[in-house]
């Protein structure tokens, strides 16, 4: 009990401190909101002294001492309502976030559950085959794929399959004429959209899990308990799975969890790439746009889900493993 | 006066404005990819149309998603979709090309004395739901502008005084002596009193299904995209030959080569191997649209000095910086200040080669010298003996301006001057800009209308010191000469007089070096005329290719459809 209770502690405490940070870093950015939207709107040439006017008018650009913006700030993260998008003016944040959420929430949260799934497996099948094909092809393919960096697999794949061979759709999450809903057209279209995307994080990805596991796995498999199994003549697939895995799995389900707290925040590059509607998407466009509301909201429900997923992490180890909880 | 206007200059009005300069080049996966094509890959992208899109229907890269786009018509919005500028009509249209004044809501207008304004509303003209349009709705949008000073964002109100209409005319009194108004007023986009004055805030409405009097009304709007369909009541219907216009979302480069399109703006990296190479229809037309140069700031030494500008001239060859940062499609910018050859008849005969102002490294260190500075050989020092040293700000992703910047710095290397490159992010550069905070910038300037590129820059009106903002003079310019003759020029109304000004503005342009100008930036009109022809040209420049503002209003009163199935 004391274990959980320290651990709440510590929580808020991170909470804390992350809420504050999330307020104090954009605004350390040099340049207003209506500085890049003049910017935005200098591409096109001169801005006139009337149209800063006007810009600085429309978007009511943050008045008041910095303390007062801070009391707002936390008045709005209580109540959850973060006001109106700078960059997507006159558009509430919470509309912006909970339209591009659910695209982010289904492809990045899949593709992070099954490179885990598919990683851990093919990480324990190459420990227990070790010194076989089982395990070299996993283990140098996945540290080979691991290496690439993502967002160039992405343009790869977007260029050869979608723009050379236009097998598959170069733009966005679903078809232009594709009303969204809950139709069968519909998500058939959607996973057609997501096809490249999802390779493209699967193949990056999987090779971290496939390596962690593998490792752990020979480690423990070297400990005494798991010779002593063997030596009793329970079965190889026992033995790996209830007697190795499920020792070796505890840093893999840590990474996990971050890994699940972090799928909020998108996958700025695949989606800047594919045109995808995300959060990542929505975040790179805060951030060139000085978007203080949305940044701070986008942010915020990056930093309280990782806390959130670190906190299930912590509470998951002192279940699985007895010596966290002295 | 006359009623039919000659050329005159023109001021852009709405948001946007006139002369579009920069190519973007933020982070985009497909400009990325666009990259790798360039870069060695011997792969040949076609486009490949859909096959949906009929005979009559335009597909036009207007308006970019982010990705997707939000259903926004206010026309007065900075985030408004782009065609919401030509599902509303100005009174005038202005040639952002040369400032040609066009005759568009008001048939006709003129100019009593420099402090008066009156317009002659066309009859005829119609809402999309059939409704007149009038003087009264002309007379709203004034009123609207004035209580909503969020929506003027053409600062029509900081030049007007007041406004009477009677059933055809609108007159308008100025706040002073000041005929450059004309242009400004006559860019307002005009909407109807009977929708918009039932609205609680027009500044914040989305008008997510206007209503205005463009030649094309809104058909669907989806999240990806969007179609205006051709408007039967249109007051000059038979111009209009096109029947929808598509603007899809996905407008990357990657998208314009391959997809099909009629119409795009956009600066193409090597523009015959991609966008020309990608369909045997496919054309370009870059013309200037301003000036980019160097900005010096004038409060910060030595750039206050003239021999130091003219030796930071000499020792520039804008050709060169033009050929590296615009891969040769641009020309070298004359010193006048005009854009050449579209304003070609403005030109002070007196300033010698049109005002190109050529690299000699021996006269740029003899400038120096007589500003006091010393050249030992290699390195130019100061009157202190200090290696001269500056730092050039550009901003970061402007990937053009960045190549020009470099360029000027290795030119400055042969007269024995070691410059740096600062890139802010965007909105950091324009925030030093603006609060003076900077020595010497990357920067565009001037444009189609000649008085308002001299009057923003140089204006001591607009001078602020450095830590204050000055959004138009933000070099910190002042000259008492250019002061008195901006302010001839808006009180006068008479053509002559004002041309003869013009060209004592492009004089002091050329010898006191405000910026160093360097390349035009171009407007990088991209069109294909497989489907459609009619399009403007350099043998015809009635309109640039912008696919923003107004400009798509005139350019689609001349395209026309291919009857004869020669499409490919």
């Amino acid at each position: 009990m004391r274990y959980m209770l320290q651990r709440a502690g510590w929580f808020l405490l991170t909470l804390w401190a992350a809420i504050t940070l999330n307020f104090l870093l954009p605004r350390m950015m040099p340049g207003s909101p209506a500085d890049a939207a003049l910017a935005k709107l200098a591409q096109n040439g001169p801005v006139t002294e009337q149209t800063r006017k006007a810009v600085e008018a429309q978007l009511g650009v943050p008045d008041g001492n910095l303390l007062q913006q801070y009391l707002d700030y936390l008045h709005q993260v209580v109540t959850l309502d973060f006001g109106v998008s700078y960059a997507f003016y006159p558009e509430p944040v919470t509309g912006l976030v909970l339209q591009a959420l659910p695209y982010t929430l289904i492809l990045v949260g899949l593709v992070t559950i099954a490179a885990f799934v598919i990683g851990t497996l093919l990480g324990v099948l190459a420990a227990w085959k070790r010194g076989t094909w089982m395990d070299a092809l996993p283990a140098v393919g996945g540290s080979f794929l691991g290496t690439f960096p993502y967002f160039w697999t992405a343009l790869l794949l977007l260029f050869f399959l979608g723009y050379v061979g236009h097998l598959f759709p170069t733009f966005g999450a679903y078809s232009a004429t594709t009303v969204p809903g809950f139709s069968w057209a519909f998500i058939e279209d959607a996973l057609y959209h997501a096809a490249l995307p999802a390779t493209t994080m699967l193949v990056t990805s999987l090779g971290g899990w496939i390596i962690g596991m593998r490792n752990a796995m020979i480690t423990t498999l070297g400990e005494d308990h798991v010779t002593f199994a063997e030596a009793n003549g329970i079965p190889g697939r026992t033995v790996a799975l209830k007697y190795a895995a499920r020792n070796a799995i505890l840093p893999n389900l840590t990474g996990f969890g971050m890994a699940l707290g972090g799928v909020v925040g998108g996958s700025v590059l695949v989606e800047q790439v594919f045109g995808y509607p995300g959060i990542g998407f929505l975040l790179f466009n805060a951030v060139t746009g000085q978007d203080y509301p949305l940044m701070q909201a986008i942010f915020l429900m990056i930093t309280v889900s990782v806390l959130v997923a670190n906190l299930l992490v912590d509470i998951m180890y002192g279940i699985l493993d007895p010596r966290t909880r002295r | 006066m006359a009623s039919t206007p000659p050329p005159r200059p023109g001021l852009p009005g709405t948001l946007d404005h006139a002369a579009p300069l920069r190519r973007r080049t933020l982070l985009g996966g497909t400009a990325l990819a666009a990259g790798l094509l360039a870069s060695g890959c011997s792969l040949q992208i076609t486009s490949k149309p859909d096959p949906t899109i009929g005979d009559d229907t335009l597909l036009i890269a207007g308006d970019k998603g982010t990705p997707t786009f939000t259903a926004n018509f206010n026309p007065f919005n900075a985030n408004a979709r782009k065609a919401a500028a030509i599902v509303y009509e100005p009174l005038i249209w202005i040639n952002p090309l040369d400032g040609t004044l066009v005759p568009w809501l008001a048939e006709s207008w003129e100019q009593p004395d420099p402090q008066k304004i009156v317009l002659t509303l066309r009859s005829g003209a119609t809402w999309h739901d059939g409704t007149p349009l009038t003087t009264g709705d002309v007379d709203y949008t004034f009123r609207m502008l004035k209580e909503h000073p969020a929506n003027d964002t053409g600062g029509v109100w900081s030049r007007v005084d007041t406004v009477e209409t009677t059933d055809s005319t609108i007159e308008i009194t100025l706040l002073a002596p000041d005929s450059p108004a004309l242009p400004v007023i006559g860019a307002m986009l005009i909407v109807p009193e009977h929708i918009w004055a039932d609205v609680e805030d027009p500044s914040t409405w989305r008008n997510e299904e206007p209503v205005g009097s463009g030649p094309f009304q809104l058909g669907n709007f989806t999240s990806l995209q969007y179609t205006l369909d051709r408007y039967a009541g249109y007051w000059q219907a038979d111009q209009i030959d096109v029947e929808h216009l598509v603007y899809p979302a996905a407008s990357e480069e990657m998208d314009l080569v391959t997809k099909g399109y009629d119409w795009a703006y956009a600066y193409m990296s090597d523009v015959e191997n991609t966008w020309m190479a990608a369909n045997p229809h496919n054309r370009y037309w870059f013309p200037p649209g301003g000036i980019i140069g160097l900005h010096l700031n004038h409060d910060v030494a030595p750039f206050d000095d003239l021999d130091v500008r003219r030796g930071l001239s000499l020792a520039l060859d804008g050709k060169q910086v033009g050929e590296v940062a615009a891969e040769g499609y641009m020309d070298e910018a004359s010193q006048s200040g005009l854009l050449l050859p579209n304003q070609e008849d403005l030109l002070n005969p007196e300033i010698p080669d049109r005002g190109i102002i050529a690299r000699d490294a021996d006269a740029a260190i003899a400038a120096f010298e007589k500003a006091g500075f010393q050249h030992d050989g290699t390195t130019l020092r100061t009157a202190d003996g200090e290696p001269f040293t500056f730092a050039i700000t550009t901003a970061n992703g402007y990937t053009d301006w960045l190549r020009a910047a470099q360029e000027v710095q290795r030119q400055l290397r042969g007269v024995g001057i070691e410059a740096t490159i600062e890139t802010p992010q965007p909105a950091a550069y324009e925030a030093n800009l603006t609060s003076g905070d900077f020595a010497v910038a990357m920067g565009s300037s001037n444009g189609s209308d000649a008085f308002q590129g001299y009057s923003n820059l140089l204006w001591g009106e607009y001078y602020a010191p450095v830590g204050e903002a000055s959004q138009n003079n933000r070099i910190r310019y002042r000259n008492d000469e250019v002061d008195q003759l901006i302010g001839d020029y808006r009180a006068s109304v008479d053509e002559d007089e004002q041309a003869r000004i013009l060209q004592q503005l492009e004089k002091i342009f050329y010898d006191d070096l405000p910026v160093i100008a360097l390349y035009y930036g171009g407007l990088w009109g991209l069109y294909n005329d497989g489907r459609f022809t009619g399009w403007p040209s350099a043998e015809d420049p009635y309109a640039p290719l912008q696919t923003y503002q107004s400009s798509p209003l005139r350019v689609l009163t001349r395209v026309r459809r291919v009857r004869n199935g020669g499409a490919s």
